[in-house]
């Protein structure tokens, strides 16, 4: 079984808006424990609605591990939903 | 009849193992490793896809999860993640339509683009190469399809079938005996094993010995319908599967997370399913007039009720109300329960009567419930019976059919 953990924390980003098909790309995030993970590949942004509300769900890798970070368009808040390293 | 000659000008595209190349694109850890896709955290839940890794070292779709990782000790398992499906499939869909209006999607990942009437500058063969580096480009590059094409929807499945993943051929009238030789019946789309054995018992025991059969052969002896006449043309490279069927039922199923449940809290699933059924129901500005439900139980029985009623109906609580009257004849020990609605039409949105009220009352309220939810989101608001059972009862996907994505 996965070792995937669920989370609900709020997070700070450094994000890169530019052109493209992928405009916004998150470079980096800092954890409330004060960590902070750089990004080095986005595996898939998508959109998902919650209401009429849109969340951009971005799965992401630091090279170590997988995590989810959540972009809530109306609020324009950060959270980190998901970390796992699948058992490496 | 000769065979097809006509130029191919269908394209099948599916993607390979997609739940399993989807998570492996979203997670990038997971890239070259045997992943099983699952529908639920527990051990004992079925495989629904496994990545071409897991399926190298023996892992089968349907095989259950405690079984396959003692087959493979380092599978990982993922639940599956419909949103992220649906965007990928909505991206592929965007992809095919880019290049014909008549792009039918068969399932969640695959589809098919007719090219008839279509002004070609290039060939099909460019054009699948094109649709292989923007599924990359536009989704990520862990993302790999098969494509297929063929003079007809048959050929091109059969063509996109031949060599995975990241395959791309093409079947025509002068390479369509060589493809049939290197393959058996079962390989076909559409001949299982209960097929292969009446093809068996007329002594038809290859692909090409099916394809020398005579149609009266086929039609009066071995299938002993039109289906016999639909099969020659079809080998032969002949359009016969260009239609689309009709919704005739809808429904959901679930198998109990635990076998102990008191016959209340089975209610309550089977309620928290009728809403699920109406609103897809409503979703598709449909209306019905008869309710059925089944229950497979422990010892894997089979029991099913049905009730039909005068006027149709398309509210969660009537859908309820009938499939709990229904439930109360139900057997014990049950493991499975699922509910469908049936006798549908199209919601008309008839005239309201004078003489009922509570009818109008009723739509007026469901209507007003509808709008919230998509407001605010599923389920926002809903039967307070059905309150706890969302943390068991989860959305997912079907592979077969592309009605609710």
């Amino acid at each position: 079984m996965n070792d995937e953990i669920f989370l609900n924390e709020q997070i700070k980003v450094v994000v890169a808006f530019g052109d493209g098909l992928n405009p916004c790309r998150p470079l980096r995030f800092r954890r409330t424990n004060g960590r902070e993970i750089d990004i080095t590949e986005i595996g898939l942004r998508h959109p998902n609605m919650q209401g009429k509300r849109m969340v951009h769900i971005f799965d992401v890798t630091d090279g170590s591990a997988d995590y989810r970070i959540e972009l809530d368009a109306e609020r324009l808040s950060w959270r980190l939903t998901r970390e796992a390293d699948h058992g490496i | 009849m000769e065979y097809n000659s006509e130029k191919s000008l269908i394209m099948h595209v599916d993607l390979n193992s997609a739940f399993a190349t989807i998570e492996q694109q979203s997670r990038p850890m997971l890239r070259g490793r045997p992943v099983a896709v699952i529908n639920r955290r527990t051990e004992n839940t079925s495989i629904v896809t496994a990545s071409y890794e897991a399926k190298a070292k023996g892992v089968k779709v349907g095989m259950k999860f405690i079984e396959a990782s003692r087959l493979v000790p380092e599978l990982v398992a993922v639940e599956s993640d419909p949103a992220k499906y649906r965007y990928v499939y909505r991206k592929l869909m965007a992809i095919l339509n880019s290049y014909s209006p008549n792009v039918v999607m068969k399932s969640i990942d695959e589809g098919i683009i007719d090219f008839h009437g279509v002004p070609l500058k290039r060939s099909l063969v460019e054009i699948g190469h094109e649709i292989k580096k923007r599924l990359q480009d536009e989704i990520g590059s862990a993302m790999r399809c098969n494509v297929g094409i063929g003079p007809n929807r048959f050929l091109a499945k059969t063509a996109a079938g031949l060599h995975k993943p990241d395959g791309l051929d093409v079947i025509n009238a002068t390479n369509l005996r060589l493809v049939y030789k290197t393959m058996k019946l079962t390989d076909l789309t559409g001949i299982a094993s209960h097929l292969e054995r009446r093809l068996n018992a007329v002594n038809i025991f290859t692909p090409i010995q099916f394809l020398d059969t005579d149609v009266i052969s086929l039609q009066k002896v071995v299938f002993k319908s039109i289906v016999g006449r639909q099969w020659y043309e079809r080998l032969r490279g002949y359009e016969v599967d260009d239609w689309s069927s009709e919704t005739k039922t809808i429904g959901r199923q679930y198998v109990l997370e635990n076998r102990n449940l008191k016959r209340s809290e089975i209610a309550a699933r089977l309620h928290y399913l009728c809403e699920s059924v109406g609103s897809r129901l409503r979703l598709q500005h449909k209306v019905a007039r008869g309710v059925y439900i089944h229950i497979r139980t422990i010892d894997r029985k089979y029991w099913h009720a049905c009730q039909i009623c005068q006027m149709s109906f398309y509210s969660d609580k009537t859908i309820n109300t009938l499939a709990q009257q229904l439930f109360l004849k139900a057997p014990e020990r049950i493991q499975e329960i699922g509910i469908r609605c049936y006798q549908i039409s199209d919601n008309n949105d008839p005239q309201a009567s004078l003489f009922c009220d509570e009818i109008v009352h009723e739509q007026q309220l469901v209507s007003a419930i509808d709008v919230i939810n998509q407001r605010f989101g599923d389920r926002t608001v809903h039967s307070a019976n059905t309150l706890k059972t969302s943390e068991f009862i989860k959305t997912k996907i079907s592979f077969g059919s592309t009605r609710y994505l």
